[in-house]
């Protein structure tokens, strides 16, 4: 018997389905693998279970009775325990106060019993001891660990529960190869208590290193499970991709050499935080792509030439006169344009109009004072076209489109006045297939028509399939520049994971 | 108060410091301004000058406590001040009803508690439970608690028996009674310090999504903030009763502005999840000893509000900047 | 063309999502208010009645005017500075003017400028010294309070100018007093200015994705600033006003405009979150309270009752207005 199973469990956020259908069943001392692409429903799938998302449909029975959880609070009765993607920590609380946040020992006088709680706490802390670094004790306070760490009072949160079961969405993202290795020799002792673990990760090494089974989920929909024994990643993948095709074919030749190369950006040495001496040069026409692990300096790079992050020191060049970033309104109007992978962060102005969303940069490079609906029609309806976006009306909330039309309008509102420079952070995070092919089109097209374009993906294919040039980034600096026949895989990945 | 020499070699110390007690910038203003109080006016300083300092702002200090425990789960009170009128009519009027005897005054006392109390809850569930925005929320129950006090006293004038001023305002074994209401107080905070309810609210104002995922019951922690803020708001009003000795029904209105710059000048962040109870006393204190200090330097008196007002202004910004400063 | 091509739940009718809209519940309101005090006290809804209820909802309205402005602009926006101004403002109107229709202008140009430089003053502390709105306004508020004191000190309490009182309580237009009509330009040129100019776009922008706002090249600080700056010039305006109304001023006739026009903007469906709303809402927010406040004036009861009704009244009508969301989804 199962220790716990899912049956058609469903949930909709609106007029989005986030889970059509999930179906699981885990067993007492396994490991079992979740996998699917961003946005497949993993995340919601596993907030239903422990009891922060409420279901809207399907049935879930722990040890062969169905249960109704109604809450975290009541997923811990029920023994389930989860490490959350986004962490569920207290900035201001120390270490061990996280740890035992949701349980915390009281004495009998009802005051909260420190001594027990610190021995508590020590107990988690004691097994991340050897890998969790400088700076880390029990009673640091949460918001001034670095980003790992933090993951590791998460991993020791979700741990600290003792539940039979223990979820764990992406727990290893920011950590390191022995801080992995060690949280995996702890899930393997779970294991051996005769615990269900749910684990979720991108890596596909560490899916066949721990797992023991894997089920693959698919928009909303659980597609299949396999013993891991039984199977391997590229059938994983199969299952993953489904019937999709693969990303539209490529022009394959860079387009850049052939012409007489103007550079419109050049950067000389340029250091701030999280980068050092970066420099290269962008031609008239060309993309070029930033390839390397996620979080390696791409991303503080383009930030800092579009004025968002602070330069220490080095030179940006731009058409040709020497620039200093100061705000992104200079950079704008210097004809740089961005776009950041974090459309909720950086891109979309919810919960307002799809045309208020495509206009502001308009609005700045042409000095406009008064917004007239029919004229910015006009002006607004070609760049949203150029990109295949489907929507409603002009009038309609920017929320209520999916996430890759969401990015098609953050992404128009550069191409009504052309920029000369167009810098891509990610900028396909999280959104479908075809709004990729549609963006991919359109960028080689803008290419084509003699835009410079720097491309940072964290998708490999999506750099060899456009970039005419790869800068590969490890540790905050450039390791290896890829261009011509040298832009495959392999290259890529052995110089991302090259020691820094 | 020895916190303020430990040693702070190590760079960063200070930052460690101000993060641990974040009331450091508020202590430190305070003290500046108790020797400016004391260059001033050297009798300030003396034991009769704290005495009563400690005496007209005891009311204060305890309405910033209550503040305090809301604006730990990133909420607010508006209506602590109407809360404060509120008991204080109903144990003025409840005392004299049962004749001003020493037993009237604690069963006056007791019901002054529950009202509290009750006002509290009223603000939690309307907040927590009904999820409305704190700001309009308690501003309109904060209309209502001042028309329960209208009813109760319609207009301002009931003394309250001697039994109750004279033993505020009085000594034992020579020691003014105030004072053992401070050691109360400070044993009462001690205590609540080492409840789960102060980590769980801190954990709310921190991230109320993130303590829910972990499972806390965060509707019934800020409906339990309110209701400790209640309570301190009737101790609050206890104190200003004694000090006024009669029943006012709009006395507390004006408190209540006060107390959020108390919390704030302790070095709380309203945002929730940071701050401290001892920092809001302080930042009480620092009302008193700004309005005492501009009187003290023979401010004419037509001056004085707008001085006191500057100076209040400037304090918030100073514990502010300092505050961010210290710990960026 | 739909956005997804998933299966949608049920959309809600038309019908009942126009009916949900704050300014569609505030004016059902103001309608149902007005038959009930027309049933509690006959002559309540007359033609003269609802005339003086207009002229106490313009006062508000103005206030609400800059609030709702500060509100959008998100960011915990919040002046509590304005009953401050409002108080300061017709203390100055009425010494520039003393009496004499000549001195109106002059009393216009100093309290404007007297109330945008104190907006200037909070929104320089809210965006360069990055203190939080509530607590920047609030020592604002206590600094008018003392400057208050100092200038009644100084100075006599001053009056309205005969054509001040007539612009504000006289008929002019249509039978309507002037003030109600500047009421309504300003409702026109918020409309306007909120939907069909840049300068609107951006406030809603900052109000709603500041991050956002920023990357787009929205002048952030700048244009939060000028918010606080418009929220000073109007409560200074409602000041005038107050004056005209009053003919003289007394001690801190603006603190009572503080929080009610606060409660007003949330009325009309501007959530204090910022980034959505409107002040053609804000109107009918400003309406409702002054007509529930007339109401209760009208019936037979204490203070006290009508304040406990009141407080109770407000309890229930934010009921009807954005909640916050639920801890799980």
């Amino acid at each position: 018997m199962s220790k716990i199973e899912l049956r058609g469990v469903s949930k909709a956020y609106g007029a989005t389905l986030a889970l059509r259908r999930g179906d699981l069943s885990i067993d007492a001392g396994e490991v079992h693998v979740l996998i699917g692409s961003n946005g497949s429903g993993k995340s919601t799938l596993c907030k239903i279970l422990a009891g922060s998302v409420r279901p809207d449909g399907g049935e879930i029975l722990i040890d062969g009775k169905p249960v109704t959880i109604t809450g975290p609070r009541s997923a811990r009765d029920h023994g389930i325990g989860i490490f959350y993607q986004e962490l569920s920590l207290a900035g201001h609380r120390t270490v061990s106060e996280n740890i035992c946040l949701s349980d915390m020992p009281v004495t009998r006088a009802g005051f909260v019993d420190r001594d027990a709680l610190e021995a508590r706490a020590a107990r988690y802390v004691a097994l991340f001891a050897s890998v969790a670094g400088d700076g880390f004790s029990a009673d640091t306070t949460v918001e001034n660990l670095r980003a790992d760490q933090r993951q590791l009072v998460e991993i020791m949160k979700a741990l600290a529960t003792e539940a039979p079961v223990i979820i764990f969405d992406e727990p290893t993202s920011a950590l390191d190869r022995a801080q992995v290795d060690r949280f995996f020799e702890i899930l393997r002792d779970l294991k051996a208590e005769g615990r269900s673990i749910i684990f979720i990760s991108h890596r596909m090494d560490e899916i066949f290193a721990i797992g023991d089974r894997v089920t693959v989920i698919r928009d909303g929909e659980t597609v299949g499970t396999e013993r891991i024994a039984d199977t391997n990643p590229a059938a994983v993948i199969r299952l993953m991709v489904g019937t999709q095709d693969e990303l539209a074919p490529t022009n394959g030749a860079p387009h850049a050499t052939a012409v007489a190369r103007t550079f419109v950006l050049t950067l000389q040495n340029l250091s701030g935080k999280g980068f050092a001496n970066v420099s290269f040069e962008v031609a008239k026409g060309e993309i070029l792509g930033f390839g390397g692990l996620h979080g390696q300096g791409q991303s503080s790079v383009l930030r800092a030439i579009f004025g968002v992050n602070p330069v220490a020191s080095g030179e940006i060049v731009l058409g040709g006169k020497t620039y200093a970033a100061s705000n992104p309104r200079e950079a704008i109007r210097r004809g740089l344009a961005y776009v950041s992978g974090d459309r909720g962060r950086d891109g979309v102005i919810s919960g307002r109009p799809i045309l208020e969303n495509v206009t502001p940069i308009h609005y700045l490079r042409q000095k406009l004072r008064l917004a007239r609906p029919a004229a910015l029609a006009d002006r607004v309806r070609p760049a949203l076209e150029a990109l295949h976006t489907k929507f409603g009306g002009l009038g309609h909330p920017i929320n209520s489109l999916s996430g890759g039309n969401q990015q098609k309008i953050v992404i128009a509102r550069w191409l009504i006045d052309r920029p000369d420079v167009l810098l891509l952070d990610d900028p396909t995070k999280g959104i479908d297939l075809s709004a990729k092919t549609d963006l991919f089109a359109l960028i080689r097209k803008l290419a084509a028509e003699g835009m410079g374009i720097v491309l940072y993906s964290s998708e490999d294919a999506e750099l060899l399939n456009n970039a005419d040039r790869i800068l590969v980034f490890n540790g905050g600096s450039v390791r290896r520049e890829l261009t011509g026949a040298d832009r495959t895989r392999y290259n890529l990945y052995q110089a991302a994971y090259e020691a820094a | 108060m020895t916190d303020a020499t430990l040693p702070t070699t190590r760079p960063g110390g200070l930052k460690r410091l101000v993060e641990r007690y974040p009331f450091l910038p508020a202590l430190v203003i305070a003290l500046v301004l108790l020797a400016l109080n004391g260059f001033y006016q050297p009798r300030s300083v003396s034991f009769i000058g704290i005495t009563g300092l400690t005496k007209t702002y005891l009311a204060l200090m305890m309405l910033a406590i209550a503040q305090t425990y809301v604006v730990y789960a990133g909420d607010i009170d508006l209506s602590a001040g109407a809360i404060v009128s509120l008991v204080n009519v109903v144990i003025v009027v409840m005392m004299e009803k049962m004749g001003g005897s020493g037993f009237s005054v604690v069963a006056a006392l007791g019901l002054g508690l529950a009202t509290g109390l009750a006002c509290g809850i009223v603000n939690g569930v309307v907040v927590a439970a009904l999820r409305l925005q704190a700001i309009v929320a308690t501003f309109a129950t904060s209309i209502f608690f001042t028309g329960l006090a209208l009813y109760v006293m319609p207009v301002a004038g009931t003394p309250a028996p001697a039994a109750f001023w004279r033993t505020y305002g009085g000594r034992f074994f020579e020691i003014p009674f105030v004072f053992y209401a401070v050691v109360v107080l400070a044993i009462m905070l001690y205590v609540l310090a080492r409840t789960r309810l102060s980590t769980q609210l801190l954990a709310v104002g921190d991230d109320a999504q993130a303590a829910f995922q972990s499972g806390l019951p965060v509707t019934r922690i800020r409906i339990q903030g309110y209701a400790l803020c209640g309570l301190f708001a009737a101790l609050a009003a206890f104190c200003v009763t004694g000090d006024t000795a009669s029943g006012d029904p709009l006395v507390g209105g004006k408190m209540t502005l006060f107390s959020v710059a108390a919390v704030v000048l302790g070095g709380s962040a309203l945002s929730g999840g940071y701050g401290t109870v001892i920092g809001s006393i302080i930042g009480a204190l620092i009302i008193g000893l700004i309005n005492s200090l501009v009187f003290f330097v023979g401010t004419p008196s037509e001056w004085q509000n707008l001085v006191q007002g500057l100076a209040i202004l400037l304090a918030l910004m100073a514990g502010i900047l300092v505050g961010r400063r210290a710990r960026a | 063309m739909t956005a997804t091509t998933q299966a949608r739940p049920p959309a809600p009718s038309p019908v009942l999502a126009f009916l949900k809209q704050p300014l569609v519940v505030a004016l059902a309101l103001i309608v149902a208010l007005l038959l009930l005090g027309e049933a509690l006290s006959p002559g309540f809804a007359s033609a003269q009645q609802i005339l003086r209820l207009l002229i106490v909802a313009a006062l508000l309205g103005i206030v609400a005017a800059g609030q709702n402005l500060v509100i959008l602009g998100g960011r915990e926006g919040i002046d509590l500075s304005v009953g401050g101004v409002i108080s300061l403002s017709a203390i100055i109107a009425g010494n520039v003017m003393n009496g004499a229709d000549s001195g109106i202008l002059p009393a216009i140009v100093a309290c404007i400028i007297a109330g945008g430089l104190i907006g200037l003053f909070n929104g320089l502390g809210v965006t360069l010294l990055r203190i939080p709105p509530l607590v920047m306004t609030l020592g604002m508020l206590g600094v008018l309070q003392g400057l208050l004191v100092v200038v009644r000190n100084g100075i006599p309490s001053g009056l309205a100018a005969p054509g001040l009182s007539q612009f504000v309580t006289r008929p002019f237009l249509l039978g309507l007093p002037g003030i109600i009509w500047l009421w309504v330009a300003i409702g026109l040129l918020m409309a306007f200015m909120l939907t069909r100019t840049v300068y609107g776009h951006r406030i809603y922008a900052i109000g709603s994705n500041e991050q956002a706002a920023y990357m787009a090249g929205v002048p952030v600080k700048a244009v939060r600033i000028s918010l606080f700056m418009l929220s000073g010039v109007f409560a200074a305006i409602a000041g005038i006003c107050l004056l005209g109304y009053s003919g003289s001023s007394f001690a801190n006739v603006g603190e009572q405009y503080m929080l009610p026009s606060i409660i007003a903007v949330v009325f009309g469906g501007t959530p204090l979150a910022g980034g959505k709303g409107g002040y053609t809402g804000t109107m009918a927010g400003a309406l409702l309270l002054v007509i529930l406040q007339g109401i209760l004036t009208t019936v037979h009861i204490d203070e006290s009752g009508r304040q406990m009704v009141f407080g109770a009244t407000l309890l229930l009508l934010m009921l009807f207005y954005g909640r916050g969301r639920a801890m799980r989804g």
